[in-house]
């Protein structure tokens, strides 16, 4: 069974039928090519697959694309400057903030989110905002210290 | 400017920041197949029979994969360590299934829907059989058996001595006996396993894309395997997603192979979470009888351990944990005698394999448990204790009774620098006022060596001939025509770093700067240099691969010189390569940008001096010195060098619910030269992590039947940033004098003590109510059940 949607991704509007049970990971990598979403566990568990759905994180992995219509959908590609990074990601890479960057993307669009309705965050409250994505490799030290920096560069202010 | 030594930022993460990484699953190919696996519902059932008509019949449904079909077209799987008697074990079980979610049957289908839609329709008729879960049982005469043609499930039995153990424990004036156990767990890479398997019928030619993280190892098994020379064979791993030693399974890579050639089109297999919980690597369980012999003053004389490995369906890389365990189990004590008896044992359980630390983490733990246990017995500080037994930096390089030799570094030193930092003797105050008040403070402290690099020659011990042997990694760099420069090396990497630290060592060689150099990302066995010893394991990268890539980039820098000599008319001592150029000494005007110098190599050949073979690539295999044959006495030197750290830890445990906080951890650790300081403490921070978990959250619990419990992560917990507090660390640096640049190993050392550094403060927080901490995990309920019971509670 498919269904029509009509969203917008990354500012882009997409028309697509799409199989009922595809889910908005599959559909966001698979359909539309945007890798930079990744799945780490496709229970809902290790925020991996993080995106911004009308401006909230949400787990790609646990929506359908067909739940999707009417929605503006925003990716990591789509939080990436097309030159260069945007602050947050600069503070990711100064801070050592990430090793084998598969849980990033999703690291970056949580904090996104988090510094969007908090742009003061402390330690607790970027690693509150935080707990929902796992990271296997980075102890989360330097995640939330990225997060700290980005909350006090310039450029986000 | 030297770039070794230098915190730069990584090259790798400007891609990985922004979603432009190339993982495995990001990898696609022209008619791309998708695998599903029907794995066994039991732990241990006879196969009768399978029916896979219905599954073939579903449109889109291009091939199915049977036990006994794998076992027809393909060759049993080249075990890393021989069994006693030759065991074929096939990609797909076939007529028996020896551990629940083993793979009985394969389906590839235009997408991973369907193709579960197809495994759904295979019928498998089992026999359910008793299953052996617990190892201890599974020794017993009368214990359901993996392989009735073994006739055992104990795969291996040795003991080992080293010195007077019983003359060290007849004259002892005390002997410390304890029993400890350690659960299966394993650091969960968040990208899964998997691979991409081609097939061109035209040549017999097989194309692998995967995150495997020892290629050398499985193109062998591959070419065997499949029946063809490895000259027809490319294997090409992508980013990968953390490995941790989870990512090798050749099975997997076998399945694929064999679909995409029955199919004759690329297929994918990707495991989703449930089948990499349950099926892809743990670390293995098991049991450990310790005994400590000691002088009152605390002196420990001997020890003598009794260790039992769970190796679950372990046929690739039984004993291994075994085997570090007795390279490890000195554990940077000065222990005269040693006596390490070790059975491995096969289960109906997941395959245990290689997880960060292999088997180190149950030694550290059990040792170190010991020694706070011997502490509170003498009535000593916990590092009192220690202090008095480690080996002095003085006695470097001191060689343990088993063979291990520690080559540099300063014990008492490092613990000394991490109480200090810790504020020890303040926190010993402030849980004495926190007693006061009911509260349960407790710290913990715990010490380890961290070996790098393995000497494979070890195996002789448990199979009595040699194989494989020695450890070594080999590199390539190229000076491009254009002047820029190339590397790439045969260990894939998985997170670490190294197209960072790889470019500034040849950036330091060739006089530019890590800017300059593009580092390969991942492995292509047909243009990465490598070897059967190739891959990304045994925290080898201080030891051979930073000894390759120096190797490859001086022989270039020798080259330049002799060309930029001839060119200039000087002498190559009076040369030096820096700022991009080849330059005399003195007269920076008298200078070879290598650019100029590769235009000479490569096109202007005419300008070479006589005798020089144009182009501008060097090509360098390093084996680590240190690896040598098992020697008299069955010592040998199983790993390479030792860093060494210590774990300084205080938690709270909750007094009514049993939940235990860590409040604080340092780590003062010692990896020799670090050759890029930020990458050092991040694997130092999330490798003291991967302890605290095992320590506090990870298990993968089986039921008496084989069944495993937590297959899930909201079964098997992973420790979040809410379960981990911000780990501190420090540093002391005595390089080894047997790597090239003095480096050793980092990823593992704060995997190896963190259990038992957590474990020692639990128990400390505790110890007024007599507990004794002897297996992991501490969990909430365990801790209740030892607290006083409250009538209101």
């Amino acid at each position: 069974m498919t269904v029509t949607v009509r969203l917008t991704v990354n500012g882009r509007v997409i028309d697509r039928a799409v199989s009922a049970r595809r889910s908005l990971a599959d559909f966001l990598r698979e359909d539309l090519g945007l890798t930079g979403t990744h799945v780490g566990c496709e229970h809902g568990v290790c925020g991996a697959c993080t995106v911004l759905v009308d401006g909230r994180t949400t787990r790609s992995c646990l929506m359908l694309a067909a739940q999707c219509d009417a929605a503006s959908v925003t990716t990591i590609e789509g939080l990436t400057p097309s030159d260069g990074l945007s602050a947050l990601q600069t503070a990711f890479r100064e801070c050592g903030a990430l090793q084998c960057g598969f849980c990033t993307p999703g690291m970056i669009v949580t904090a996104h989110e988090l510094l969007a309705e908090n742009p003061t965050p402390t330690r607790e409250e970027i690693r509150e905002a935080l707990s929902g994505n796992l990271c296997m490799c980075t102890g989360y030290v330097n995640i939330v210290t990225a997060v700290q920096r980005a909350a006090e560069a310039p450029s986000d202010k | 400017m030297t770039w070794v030594g230098t915190a730069i930022p990584r090259k790798e993460d400007g891609r990985l920041i922004s979603g432009r990484g190339s993982y495995l699953d990001d990898l696609s190919r022209a008619g791309l197949l998708h695998c599903a696996v029907l794995r066994s519902p039991h732990a241990h059932a006879r196969i009768v029979s399978v029916d896979t008509r219905a599954a073939e019949a579903l449109p889109g449904v291009l091939a199915v994969l049977t036990g006994a079909e794998a076992a027809r077209v393909s060759g049993p799987i080249r075990p890393l360590i021989p069994t006693p008697v030759p065991i074929r074990d096939y990609c797909l079980a076939v007529d028996r299934a020896r551990f629940a979610g083993e793979p009985v049957v394969a389906v590839a289908a235009v997408d991973r829907a369907t193709a579960e839609d197809a495994v759904e329709r295979i019928a498998v008729e089992y026999e359910p059989l008793d299953a052996a879960v617990d190892p201890e049982a599974a020794i017993r005469p009368g214990a359901p058996l993996l392989y009735p043609e073994l006739a055992t499930n104990v795969l291996w039995h040795d003991t080992f001595t080293y010195g007077d153990v019983d003359g060290a424990f007849a004259k002892a004036d005390g002997v410390l006996s304890e029993r400890f156990e350690i659960q299966r767990y394993a650091s969960t890479p968040l990208e899964t396993f998997g691979v991409i398997a081609e097939h061109d019928p035209g040549t017999d030619a097989y194309t692998f894309w995967t995150n495997d993280q020892r290629p050398g190892l499985t193109l062998a098994i591959l070419a065997e395997s499949l029946h063809v020379p490895q000259s027809r064979l490319r294997l090409v791993v992508p980013d990968v997603g953390g490995a941790f030693g989870n990512k090798r399974r050749p099975a997997y890579l076998l399945i694929a192979a064999l679909l995409a050639r029955k199919a004759r089109r690329p297929v994918k297999w990707l495991e989703d979470r449930l089948e990499s919980l349950a099926a892809l690597m743990h670390a293995a369980n098991g049991v450990m009888d310790l005994e400590l012999a000691y002088r009152a003053d605390g002196t420990v004389l001997a020890l003598r351990a009794r260790d039992i490995t769970d190796e679950g369906k372990n046929l690739v890389s039984p004993t291994q944990h075994n085997l570090i365990k007795l390279g490890n189990i000195a554990n940077g004590y000065r222990i005269g005698a040693i006596q390490y008896e070790a059975y491995s044992v096969l289960t109906n359980k997941c395959p245990s394999g290689a997880n960060r630390g292999i088997g180190k983490p149950f030694m550290c733990f059990a040792v170190e448990r010991a020694m706070t246990l011997l502490a509170r017995r003498l009535g000593l500080d916990s590092a009192e204790v220690r202090l008095r037994n480690y080996v002095r930096a003085e006695e470097m390089p001191y060689t343990t009774p088993p063979g291990a030799r520690y080559d540099s570094g300063d014990y008492p030193a490092t613990l000394r620098k991490a109480l200090a930092r810790f504020d020890y003797d303040g926190w010993r105050a402030e849980q004495r006022r926190a007693h006061a008040e009911g509260r349960l403070l407790g710290l913990g402290i715990a010490t380890s060596v961290e070996p790098a690099g393995t000497n494979l020659a070890s195996y002789e011990l448990i199979t009595g001939r040699r194989a494989a042997s020695g450890s070594a990694e080999a590199a390539m760099v190229r000076v491009e025509p254009d002047g820029t420069v190339r590397a790439a090396i045969g260990d894939p990497g998985s997170g670490q770093g190294y197209e960072t630290v790889i470019a500034q060592i040849v950036a330091d060689e060739l006089g530019v700067t890590p800017g300059d150099v593009s580092v390969e990302r991942g492995f292509d066995s047909t243009t990465t240099p490598w070897l059967y010893l190739s891959g990304n394991y045994s925290n080898k990268f201080s030891v051979t691969d930073v000894g390759a890539v120096l190797g490859a980039a001086r022989k270039v820098r020798e080259k330049l010189l002799r060309i930029a000599a001839h060119r200039l008319e000087a002498a190559v001592e009076d040369l030096e390569l820096s700022h991009g150029q080849a330059r005399v000494r003195g007269a920076p005007d008298k200078a070879l940008a290598l650019r100029e110098l590769a235009r000479t190599a490569y096109a202007d050949v005419l300008g070479l001096p006589g005798g020089e073979e144009p182009g501008l690539e060097a090509r360098h295999a390093h084996q680590n010195p240190l690896a040598e044959p098992v020697g008299p006495g069955r010592r040998v030197r199983s790993q390479l060098v030792f860093s060494n750290a210590a774990h300084v830890c205080l938690v709270e445990v909750h007094p009514r619910t049993g939940f235990v906080k860590i409040l604080k951890h340092v780590v003062v650790h010692d990896c020799g030269r670090e050759l890029n300081p930020a990458i050092v403490e991040g694997m130092v921070h999330g490798s003291t992590v991967h302890g605290m978990g095992a320590a506090l959250l990870e298990e993968f619990r089986y039921d008496a039947r084989g069944q495993l419990l937590t297959a899930t992560f909201m079964d098997y917990l992973k420790p979040t940033t809410l379960d981990v507090p911000d780990i501190e660390v420090d540093h002391l640096e005595h390089p080894s004098p047997f790597t090239p640049l003095g480096a050793k190993g980092v990823g593992e050392g704060g995997a190896i003590p963190g259990p038992a550094a957590v474990a020692n403060a639990v128990e400390d927080a505790l110890a007024h109510l007599g507990v004794v901490v002897r297996s992991l995990p501490i969990t909430p309920e365990r801790v209740w059940r030892w607290l006083p019971r409250r009538a209101d509670g």
